[in-house]
């Protein structure tokens, strides 16, 4: 299966596998399946990894949240997106060899693997293998509410018309009421229409699957043909127009003039560039409904006719699609997850072919058709072949160390000098930086985000993720080491300090980051105390847990014997306790056990004792009116010789 | 004006809380405050009426038992304590001191406290002139005070001990004359009675 299902860390990111290296994130992406968008996999996260692409939900992270394997990965392909039509990087399975079918030469974006591809390709783009699969049924019912700004033109007066929204191809008769034209209102022959409405379709396939992303939405509006009595036809139009030989430009539907793709309407006839049928096909793609979700468990049987038609598009809203597909470049270059099955380290001495090796389990092989030499003699050699062996591979192993140190120093000092001679910050320069942080396997960092508008609110909140992950990992137990709770400037240092000394984080994006963590339900939680001291907790920490910690650690002062001068006292109401026994007790810092008990008294769980020994804390037994008696006629109850409402009232002139 | 003697046998019992270290550390927690002081209050009152003592200089009680707990080596500090009587002068305090001269301005100032305030003590008054079948007689304010005639009136005897006065010290043989003065005042002005005399020939008459 070509989408897989995808671990979440706690701070719903992906489980990276050893060896893995983030690469890339990007918010705002969609996620489509072929050519439809999966329902429910629309606005989330996408993750670059060197060995997978992730999808993680913004809203049901758990769910819906798949991965793409980059070595199940047959080729990518870049889409730069078409005014409403969202960029988008396409990742085609890798398939059983099949032969292709037709053998188109369109070639437009310049991407490098593509060239080698693009046989195969074609069809994937088809309608017509499309029409074979479960969501075409559902199509035709929606079909009559497409609009189109397919023309006809006016016998008459040569006037290019539009057909009507509500013409449809597949429905329409002599019947169907026709607009006249505009100009001078002769109305046309029912063919005529027909025809120009098929051509239009069929020839604006053809015209526009040179960038094969940019079909996507128009298949979509016209869909409805998949079915009809005229797929034949298309089929024929659309082989005819796909023949003739296009460039790297984009052709009129109207007037066949090759615009620029850049330009929004033709150059020569001002026709409109796909724009309302891009957009119609992107409302319209939201709201089809479809019976069954296609998403990750509609796998590659189900659709019977091609299996390597489930091609995997993420659609990026808010951009962030260049990097993408330059990190995803370098990844599929790269093929990191090749190292996952990487033989151990070949011997290095030349004669040592064939002799002991140790295998990745510990285990001392022993090579086949080896003279073994018995007895003391025997073991002795063993040994100490085992030992050169393992010397060999401890000081290669270190030499490759030492050399990969060396090296990442200077590409971070030659990646900092970069950034100080391009004062703007070019490209380049930060492409290096990035590549330099990237080689230090640094995980958040901003470049790995895309300079688009919402990135640094992306950056913030990978941040955040990142730093839950970072405290709530187990191997590391920070917080659990902390008791649980520390300041969120203690946190800032070791995090940094982790970081290894680059790429910091300054304290104010560390607090922005932090903040974030309420919003994004991750499971610590920012607390800020009376004093304004910022700490970190565990969310499910409340106040209420941390008191009856606090009362438990009294009771237990309270029972346990006591045996020093004030027994008595003791005995009674148990022991006070500094905010230094507090820390120690409960592995807090001194500063945040102050805080915590000072919490509880606040919350009058607690009373305080000031001594000559400093500030000690008690169970609250002042409270409790009751402890004293109160079996005399001794009066403490406020006493007024007029009720104070009456005299305010007076006083505001009121009564 | 010699504080009186202890007048009864028994001593006095503190209140649990006086074992209790953080009851002499002014507390933040406005609740928990509220509670110390009416705590505080109470103890002060309690042990005014076991001393019969009707005035209280703070300076000098600062070391006496009652703000100083000797076991615990813990003391109420002067602020808290004129904190303390200061919240008893307040109606929030019940009215149950009232300093003298001064207020809390005058550190160490002395204060009225008020185990009863003038209005009981007037009740406390009529009802014994009530017992003894005494109205519409002339008595000065002497033999009120210190005459034999009061001494113990107060004492209820154990079998009678109600819920309202069960440490049975009713009396107000002894008393302050200032204070006494002052209850008489309260008399006089819903016209239960009348004073006349000069400054140390006064005498009274209930009607």
């Amino acid at each position: 299966m070509f989408l897989q299902p995808l671990d979440l860390t706690t701070a719903l990111r992906p489980t990276l596998l050893p060896d893995e290296a983030l690469l890339f994130v990007q918010d705002a992406v969609g996620l489509y399946e072929g050519k439809y968008k999966i329902p429910g996999l629309q606005n989330g996260h996408a993750y670059l990894t060197t060995h997978r692409a992730c999808y993680v939900d913004n809203l049901e992270p758990r769910k819906s949240s798949i991965a793409v394997e980059l070595k199940s990965v047959d080729r990518y392909e870049f889409y730069a997106g078409f005014l409403k039509s969202s960029p988008k990087i396409t990742l085609h399975p890798k398939a059983p060899k099949r032969a292709s079918v037709q053998s188109r030469s369109h070639s437009t974006i310049p991407i490098p693997q593509r060239a080698a591809q693009s046989p195969s390709r074609s069809s994937t783009a088809s309608p017509v293998h499309r029409g074979a699969s479960p969501f075409s049924s559902t199509r035709s019912g929606s079909s009559t509410s497409r609009l189109s700004t397919a023309t006809w033109v006016c016998t008459i007066c040569s006037f290019s018309n539009p057909v009507p929204a509500n013409f449809d191809p597949a429905t329409a008769n002599s019947n169907t009421p026709l607009p006249a034209c505009v100009t001078c209102g002769v109305k046309p022959s029912f063919p005529h229409v027909l025809k120009a409405s098929i051509a239009n379709a069929a020839g604006r396939q053809g015209s526009h699957s040179q960038s094969q992303a940019s079909v996507q939405p128009l298949l979509e509006s016209h869909g409805q043909y998949s079915e009809n009595s005229s797929i034949e036809y298309i089929e024929a139009q659309w082989r005819e127009e796909t023949a003739l030989p296009a460039k790297s430009r984009f052709q009129c539907p109207r007037c066949t003039f090759l615009n620029h793709p850049s330009l929004l309407a033709c150059e020569l006839c001002g026709a409109p560039l796909l724009s309302t049928e891009s957009k119609a096909a992107n409302v319209l793609g939201e709201s089809i409904g479809r019976p069954e979700s296609p998403g990750p468990s509609l796998d590659i049987a189900s659709l019977g006719v091609d299996n390597d038609t489930e091609c995997v598009k993420f659609s990026f809203r808010v951009g962030g699609e260049k990097i993408f597909h330059e990190r995803l470049k370098g990844a599929m270059v790269q093929r990191k997850w090749l190292l996952q099955n990487a033989p151990p380290v070949p011997d290095s001495s030349p004669g040592n072919i064939g002799s002991t090796a140790i295998g990745i389990d510990g285990q001392v092989r022993q090579p086949p058709g080896k003279a073994r030499t018995v007895g003391i003699a025997g073991l002795e050699r063993q040994g100490l072949e085992l030992r050169k062996k393992n010397e060999a591979v401890i000081g290669s192993a270190f030499e490759d160390l030492d050399a990969l140190m060396v090296s990442a120093k200077e590409v971070v000092a030659l990646a900092e000098s970069f950034a100080k001679k391009s004062d703007e910050g070019s490209a380049d320069a930060n492409q290096l930086i990035a590549e330099s942080a990237k080689a230090l396997d640094m995980v958040t960092t901003k470049d790995m985000l895309g300079s688009s508008a919402g990135s640094e609110s992306l950056y913030l909140s990978e941040m955040s993720r990142n730093l839950a992950e970072y405290l709530t990992d187990d191997a590391k137990g920070i917080l659990r080491k902390e008791g649980g709770i520390m300041s969120l400037v203690d946190l800032w240092a070791m995090f940094n300090r982790a970081r290894g000394g680059v790429e910091l984080i300054s304290p104010m994006e560390f607090g922005k980051a932090a903040r974030l963590w309420e919003k994004l339900r991750l499971p610590v939680r920012l607390r800020q105390f009376r004093n304004g001291l910022l700490v970190v907790q565990q969310a499910d920490r409340t106040d209420d847990k941390t008191i009856a910690q606090l009362l438990s650690l009294l009771q237990e002062l309270y029972t346990s014997s006591a045996h020093t001068e004030v027994e008595r006292v003791h005995k009674a109401f148990g022991r006070g306790i500094t905010a230094q026994e507090a820390a120690q007790r409960f592995g807090w810092s001194v500063g945040v056990a102050n805080e915590e008990l000072e919490m509880a008294e606040e919350r009058g769980a607690l009373c305080r004792e000031e001594g000559i020994e400093g500030l000690r804390f008690w169970e609250n037994w002042i409270v409790d009116d009751q402890s004293d008696g109160s079996d005399d006629d001794i009066k403490v109850d406020p006493f007024y010789e007029v009720d104070p409402v009456m005299k305010n009232l007076e006083d505001m002139g009121i009564f | 004006m010699a504080p009186a003697q202890p007048r009864t046998a028994e001593s006095f019992t503190y209140p649990q809380s006086y074992s209790f270290p953080p009851f002499f550390t002014l507390q933040p927690n406005l609740q928990t405050r509220l509670s110390q002081l009416r705590k505080w209050s109470r103890l002060i009152q309690r042990y005014c009426r076991h001393r019969h003592v009707f005035k209280l200089s703070l300076v000098a009680a600062l070391d006496t038992p009652l703000f100083k707990n000797a076991e615990l080596r813990k003391r109420l500090s002067v602020n808290d304590a004129l904190q303390v009587v200061d919240w008893m002068t307040r109606d929030e305090g019940g009215r149950r001191a009232e300093w003298i001269d001064g207020g809390v301005e005058a550190k160490g100032g002395t204060t009225w406290v008020y185990w009863k305030r003038p209005e009981e003590w007037a009740e406390v008054i009529v009802g014994w002139v009530e017992d003894t079948g005494q109205k519409n007689t002339v008595l000065t304010l002497y033999e009120l005070m210190n005459g034999e005639m009061t001494v113990g009136q107060g004492i209820v005897p154990r079998e009678k001990r109600s819920k309202s006065n069960a440490h049975g010290m009713l009396d107000f043989h002894g008393m302050d004359a200032e204070l006494f003065h002052r209850s008489l005042a309260v008399l006089v002005k819903r016209g239960k009675a009348q004073v006349f005399g000069s400054e140390d020939q006064q005498g009274v008459k209930f009607f």
